[in-house]
């Protein structure tokens, strides 16, 4: 499960979690999201997203 | 001493975004307002090609317009926003509840973290130069965070000051990358000692500076890696100078 990071505003996807609230269900795959999907709060296009390996802040992570 | 690459000042990326027309919502101001943009960095959109550097994603060099120019409010999350201002003033405005004023060597740091508007303006009469720097968050969601600081000319003459970053006096961003600025009479060698595991990214405010056998002149910069002693030779008086240390 891998995370992806909109490089225009920072809007961060994870796999793991998914996008429920948009219609995406937790565990979707980056590559099974459609090539025309743009970041929901800025418009960047799927392609200008970056896989990032950063941890979650201990408040954002599951309970 | 490895180069990564040098950056001439007209070989950056170049948008012109005005307040009238596709941007209006966007850009902020009279509809004959306008933003110009030199980025450093791309986002794979420019001819140069140069995503950034390590954790560095944007080095915005930018001018707004009097009289109420600027970015209307919008939405991030993770980046941590950072704003250098040269000349002129800028008014910052974020969902956090701050709203601040900054003039000439005034700078914030504006962790987005789990989500932040922000606004910013040039209400004022005259141009705002300002450098934008966004750089990836050490944690992904984190609480937002708002911190203002000052660069003091006097105290921060021929030395390089930390802006941001994990020293005494800096603003804390919470991972090991930094922005010092050198100001320098000039004819002096300044040393700058990042960490061997991080690249250093310099870029000329004003002035004339040698680093690694090459000469950088107004706006240009160079990024190096894989280095601990970095010695900057600052030509010309009142050489200036913003200095980033980045995680790789």
């Amino acid at each position: 499960m891998k995370k992806y990071l909109c490089l225009g505003c920072g809007f961060s996807y994870d796999e793991a979690r998914g996008l429920p609230e948009h219609g995406i269900a937790p565990g979707t795959r980056w590559a099974d999201i459609p090539e025309d999907w743009v970041c929901p709060d800025c418009g960047t296009p799927k392609s200008g997203f970056e896989m990032v390996e950063i941890p979650y802040h201990e408040e954002a992570r599951p309970a | 001493m490895s180069v990564r690459f040098i950056l001439r000042a007209g070989e950056r990326g170049y948008s012109y975004l005005p307040a009238a027309g596709l941007n209006a919502s966007y850009v902020a101001g009279h509809p004959d307002g306008v933003i110009t943009r030199h980025s450093s960095f791309n986002f794979h959109e420019y001819q140069s090609g140069i995503p950034g550097l390590g954790v560095m994603k944007v080095f915005g060099d930018e001018t707004f317009t009097p009289n109420g120019t600027g970015y209307n409010m919008h939405p991030h999350h993770n980046f941590i926003i950072m704003a250098f201002v040269l000349g002129g003033a800028l008014t910052h405005i974020n969902t956090i509840g701050k709203i601040d004023e900054l003039s000439a060597d005034d700078y914030y740091v504006f962790s987005a973290g789990s989500g932040g508007k922000h606004s910013e303006l040039n209400i004022g009469g005259a141009d705002l130069q300002v450098i934008y720097v966004w750089v990836l968050p050490g944690q992904l969601l984190a609480p937002p965070s708002y911190r203002h600081g000052h660069f003091d000319r006097a105290a921060g003459a021929n030395r390089i000051t930390c802006l941001v970053g994990d020293e005494p006096g800096a603003l804390p961003i919470g991972q090991t990358s930094k922005v010092s600025r050198l100001l320098s009479d000039g004819g002096k060698t300044h040393t700058y000692r990042p960490s061997r595991a991080n690249g250093f990214y310099a870029f000329v405010l004003e002035g004339e500076a040698d680093i690694a056998e090459a000469t950088l002149t107004r706006r240009d910069s160079i990024a190096l890696e894989d280095e601990d002693k970095i010695e900057i030779a600052a030509r010309a008086a009142g050489t200036d100078m913003l200095l980033v240390e980045t995680k790789l």
